[in-house]
Parts: C-alpha cells; sequence; structure tokens
C-alpha cells in the first residue's frame, strides 16, 4: 500500500471516529434529566416565556430533527453561544485551543523522547544503580496524582521560592507596555516550565517503563543473538537492532498513552490556570455551561485525532511495514 | 528449570506455594504487598476514631475548643482542616474508600476484559471483530472527560456510579491481551478433548480456557486499582466527587477551594502521600506478577 493510500485509508478512519464523538456528545448531553431552559432563565419567567425560550434553542423539535441541527452547526463550526455569558463559543475555542496545542505538543514530545532514551538504556544495563533508580523514581511519577504533583509544585517553585508565576500564560505587563517579540517568548515560556515538567513527570514513565519492557522481550529474539554472534558493537545491536523493532508496538503505545495525556493535561491546565481549551471543558461541565462544553469536547477529540494521524504518517513514513 | 516438575502432577497448594515463593522472590511484589497491608490496616482502623468522641467524625465532627484550620498538636496529631475536622481520622476514612474504590472499580472492569476477551477470542470471526472494533473505539475516548459531563449532566455522581463509569470505560486492554491468550489457548489438545467429549461451548471457555487466563486478568486487576484510585481522585478534586463521602481526593478538593493549599501544608501533603503510595503498592504488586508470568522480565 501507498503512503497517500495509507493515509487516505487511516483519516476516513479518523473522520468515522470523530463522528462517533460528535454523536456521542450530543447524546451525553441531552441525558439531562432537568430541563436546560430552567438553568439560565429567571426563576421569574411565566411558563410562556420558557416555551419561547425552549423554541428559540429548538428544544421543542423532536431528537432526530436536534440530532441533525447539530451535526450541520458542528460541520460548519457553529457551536452556539454561553448559557451564561452569551459569549460566542467559536471565539472562545479559537482562542484557547493555541495554549492547548503549545503545552500538550511540548509534553508529548519530551515525554516520548526521554521515556524511550531513558527506557532503551535501563533495559540494557540490567541490575545497574540507574536501572534500579529510574525505575522506582518512575513508579512513583506514575503513581502521583497529577494535581497533587501540580500543587506542591506551585508551593515549592511559585509560593515558597518565587521562581516561577503561580499559573496563567502571559505576565500582566501585555495589555500595558509595548514589548518585543523576544521578551513575549521568554515571558510564555517562563510560564509554560512549571506546567510543562509536571505534564512530562506524569507522562514519561508509562513511555519508559512499556520501552524497557518491549526491549526486555526483544532481546531474546534470534536475530539479536546473529547480531552478538556477528561481533557487533553493543550500541549498535541495542540502537540498531532492538530499539528500531521495538518501534513498532511503541506506535501504540503513543497513540494510546496521547489518549490518557489528554485527560492529564487538563487537570495540568485547571491546576496551574492554564488558559487552554482543557481547564476551559472542566470548568464548562462543571458549570453547567453546556455550549461551551459540547464544544471544546469535540475540538478536543479533533486534536487527539490528529495527534494520533500525525503520529501514525510520521511512523509509516519511516517503517513501511506499518503501511500493511 | 529441571528441578520444577510437570505442572499437571502439581497439587493446587503445591502450585500456590509455588506461586507464593516466585512472589517473595521478585521483592517488588513484596514491597508492594507491605504497602497494602498497611493501607487496610488504615482502613480497618478508620472506625475508631469516631468511638472515642465526636469530633473525630471525618465528615462533620467538630472540636468546640478549635475554630477551623490549627496545626498539628496532641489533640488532633495531624492538625485539623479549614471546618475544624480531623485530618487523621479522615486519612483513614480515605483508605477505606480508596480501597474500595480502587479494587471494586478494577475487578468490575477485569471481570468485563475478561469475559469478553473469552468470548471473542473463543468464538472469533463477526463476534470478535464487533467485540475488538468496539474495544476499539472505548479505547480511543477520554474516558475522564466523558466521565466529567456524566457526572455535571446528572447532577453529581454517587461513588458507585464513579465505580461503575471507571469499569464501563476501562475494560478494553485487559480484553485485547485475554483474547490473544485464548487465540493460542483454543488450538491446544485440552480444548479439542473437552470438545469431543460433548462439553458445551460455555463451560469449555469458563471452565477449561478462563482458568488459565486468570493469572493475566490477576495482573490487570492490580494495574486497575492503580488507574481507579488516580481517577477517583482527580474527580473528586475538580469537583466532581461524591460530597458525602470522605476520600483522599475529596480532601485535597476542600484544601484547595477553600483557598488553603499553600498556607497550610500539614493539610494539602498527606492525602497526596497517602494516594501515591497506595496506587504504588498496588503497581509493584502488578509488576511482581508480570515477573512471574512473564519469565523473559525476570532478573537474569
Amino acid at each position: 500500500m501507498s503512503m497517500t493510500k495509507f493515509i487516505a485509508r487511516r483519516s476516513i478512519e479518523i473522520v468515522i471516529t470523530l463522528f462517533i464523538i460528535a454523536t456521542l456528545t450530543f447524546a451525553l448531553f441531552r441525558m439531562m434529566p432537568s430541563d436546560p431552559v430552567g438553568l439560565m432563565v429567571h426563576p421569574l419567567w411565566t411558563p410562556e416565556m420558557k416555551q419561547r425560550q425552549r423554541a428559540l434553542w429548538g428544544l421543542d423539535k423532536p431528537y432526530t430533527e436536534q440530532y441533525i441541527i447539530f451535526m450541520r452547526n458542528m460541520l460548519r463550526g457553529e457551536f452556539g453561544v454561553s448559557f451564561f455569558s452569551q459569549q460566542d463559543v467559536y471565539g472562545l475555542i479559537k482562542e484557547r485551543l493555541p495554549p492547548t496545542v503549545l503545552l500538550f505538543t511540548s509534553m508529548n514530545i519530551l515525554s516520548f523522547s526521554l521515556g524511550m532514551y531513558i527506557g532503551r538504556i535501563i533495559a540494557w544495563r540490567r541490575r545497574g544503580k540507574f536501572e534500579y533508580g529510574s525505575t522506582v523514581l518512575g513508579m512513583f511519577f506514575f503513581s502521583m496524582p497529577v494535581f497533587w504533583i501540580g500543587l506542591l509544585a506551585i508551593w515549592i517553585f511559585s509560593y515558597r521560592l518565587d521562581l516561577f508565576p503561580i499559573g496563567g500564560m502571559k505576565s500582566e505587563i501585555w495589555g500595558v507596555a509595548d514589548i518585543s517579540l523576544l521578551t513575549k517568548v521568554m515571558d510564555i515560556g517562563h510560564h509554560l516550565f512549571l506546567p510543562l515538567t509536571v505534564g512530562v513527570i506524569i507522562s514519561f514513565p508509562g513511555v519508559m517503563l512499556m520501552m524497557k519492557n518491549l526491549m526486555l522481550e526483544t532481546l531474546e529474539e534470534d536475530y539479536i543473538t546473529t547480531a552478538r554472534a556477528k561481533g557487533l558493537p553493543e550500541k549498535i545491536i541495542r540502537d540498531h537492532h532492538a530499539a528500531r523493532n521495538v518501534m513498532l508496538p511503541m506506535v501504540t503505545v503513543f497513540t494510546l498513552s496521547l489518549v490518557s495525556s489528554l485527560s492529564g493535561s487538563m487537570i495540568v491546565e485547571t491546576v496551574f490556570n492554564w488558559p487552554g481549551l482543557g481547564a476551559t471543558f472542566l470548568a464548562a461541565t462543571i458549570g453547567y455551561d453546556y455550549p461551551i462544553a459540547q464544544g471544546a469536547f469535540i475540538i478536543m477529540g479533533a486534536v487527539l485525532l490528529v495527534a494520533i494521524l500525525l503520529v501514525e504518517i510520521l511512523y509509516a513514513y519511516l517503517d513501511p511495514r506499518i503501511r500493511y | 528449570m529441571d528441578k520444577q516438575e510437570p505442572k499437571a502432577n502439581q497439587q493446587k497448594k503445591m502450585w500456590i506455594q509455588n506461586t507464593w515463593e516466585l512472589f517473595k522472590e521478585t521483592k517488588v511484589g513484596l514491597v508492594g504487598m507491605g504497602i497494602l497491608v498497611f493501607f487496610m490496616v488504615m482502613a480497618l482502623a478508620s472506625f475508631i476514631p469516631p468511638l472515642i468522641d465526636d469530633m473525630y467524625i471525618p465528615l462533620y465532627g467538630n472540636d468546640p475548643e478549635v475554630i477551623g484550620l490549627s496545626p498539628p498538636s496532641l489533640r488532633h496529631p495531624l492538625g485539623t482542616d479549614y471546618f475544624g475536622r480531623d485530618i487523621l481520622s479522615q486519612l483513614f476514612e480515605g483508605a477505606k474508600w480508596a480501597l474500595i474504590v480502587g479494587t471494586t472499580a478494577a475487578a468490575a472492569s477485569v471481570f468485563l476484559g475478561t469475559v469478553i476477551g473469552l468470548v471473542s477470542g473463543y468464538y472469533r470471526g463477526v463476534v470478535d471483530t464487533l467485540l475488538q472494533r468496539t474495544a476499539d473505539t472505548v479505547m480511543t475516548l477520554p474516558a475522564f472527560a466523558i466521565i466529567v459531563v456524566i457526572g455535571s449532566v446528572l447532577r453529581g455522581i454517587s461513588i458507585w456510579n464513579i465505580v461503575i463509569l471507571i469499569a464501563v470505560l476501562g475494560w478494553p486492554a485487559t480484553s485485547k491481551v485475554i483474547r490473544a491468550q485464548v487465540l493460542s489457548l483454543r488450538e491446544r489438545a485440552f480444548v479439542e478433548s473437552a470438545l469431543v467429549s460433548g462439553a458445551s461451548n460455555f463451560r469449555i471457555m469458563f471452565r477449561h480456557i478462563a482458568p488459565n487466563v486468570l493469572p493475566l486478568s490477576f495482573l490487570y486487576m492490580a494495574f486497575g486499582v492503580t488507574s481507579a484510585i488516580l481517577v477517583e481522585a482527580a474527580l473528586s478534586f475538580i469537583g466532581m466527587g461524591d460530597p458525602t463521602t470522605v476520600s483522599w481526593g475529596m480532601m485535597l478538593q476542600w484544601c484547595r477551594a477553600s483557598g488553603f493549599a499553600f498556607v497550610a501544608p500539614f493539610w494539602m501533603i498527606p492525602p497526596g502521600v497517602c494516594i501515591t503510595l497506595l496506587a504504588l503498592g498496588f503497581y509493584l504488586i502488578g509488576v511482581g506478577t508480570e515477573q512471574i508470568i512473564n519469565p523473559k522480565l525476570r532478573k537474569r
């Protein structure tokens, strides 16, 4: 199968998954036992006024018709307006998407490279102090609740040592003074450091431990014995023979890790007050602002699927076996 | 290897003993067991503080001599929280709930995964394709976000609904591993002889094949408890927990919501340490089990 065909097939599959996610969103937000109109209207409204509001929102139509309208609006990017602030949801998402993409991508790239690098080394050097230390540390990080590491990090590095800002993405000076691009980038980096570190700390151990286990299984393979018999240097056997073959199952690990790091990054965003989509989604869902929650949910699903597609394309490009 | 007798000759007791010997050898598993026993004792002790005095009731106890937040003292070894409740007795109560939620959610999800994996691997064909496609889809769903939405739509969820949701969204991983095992097991001679002697499909699946995959199920259960504990804690922390249950995640939520997270470390640190240790304990038990099941991972 050619590369184009592979991308086309995966893209179709991803569109189908996105369709499922949109349908699920529609169904989930309509499981509500009570009436959404009751959420935001004034208690003094008469039943007629409520009825008019319901008709305005199309809630008096049958579910099938609502579903078709919902899907059409999602395709057009019309996510409606907030229940409470009347803010346009599309505008809000457009504003909150870049911070999430920044945090999510940098976090995953860093944790993948770190996890694979260390995992590869500790599988090769067993019984060493390094293996022992990094495995124990990895297991600890793996078992820590994200939000708690976040709180600890803020408490130690922002509150006590005053090294990093307590939250947010930009300093207040942005709106007031005219500052250079470099200062802006530095400022965002300064704000990004803690959330990014916490995100990497929670997501790299999974990759590392998985990489180690897969490498250990590969070591039993015949081609490793052959490579050893040929008298190749250990480093070449490790990096070129073992690690390359482990990459294929690792792609599955990557995609699953992307899914779980999405929930991780939502919590990281919330704890660090990062103005991203994940924090917006959680706050809107808990605050019953369903138009925002719906839109953010679907767009986050789309971000996740695009990330998975990118990982697969990148890897299919590197390793032809995956295309079959 | 040569010391081991053929498996068929071994009594069940011997098998358990051997497994325990191997488990002890793994050390990590033993450390995990130690942590688990510690928290089990803590959970069992959770009924004691309220008996001593009403002020030690975890959810609404109140010390008349303390107003709000107070640092550790003789009366309150870990201090009291913003509402004047004793932190140590809350910690005990949290151990109980973490163990209950973790084990029931993991057991339910592993049960689902094992049954689906057995059916999927045994019948193959259309059933298999259908079940595995479902598993793939569920696997790529952002489970945490879905639980939050359901919790919000239903106006708060009880701890048991959290357990059910974790199980319903968490079975695919187990089902995939079990299925792979069943695919190879069903080609073995013992399945054929069972078929010839007239055993029903149900009997072959659950009586003949299932015992062979149970160690794997157990392994996934240990890892499942870790993630269930972390999911419950995260849900409670963002305000989607059961407000009538004192869990460690809930304690951290109260701590952050009342604005004392960075002022009262004696309130913020203990619940997090407990979550980490208990989750780690189950994870270590899982690693120990994995080393028994998969000899390739053992140290040579």
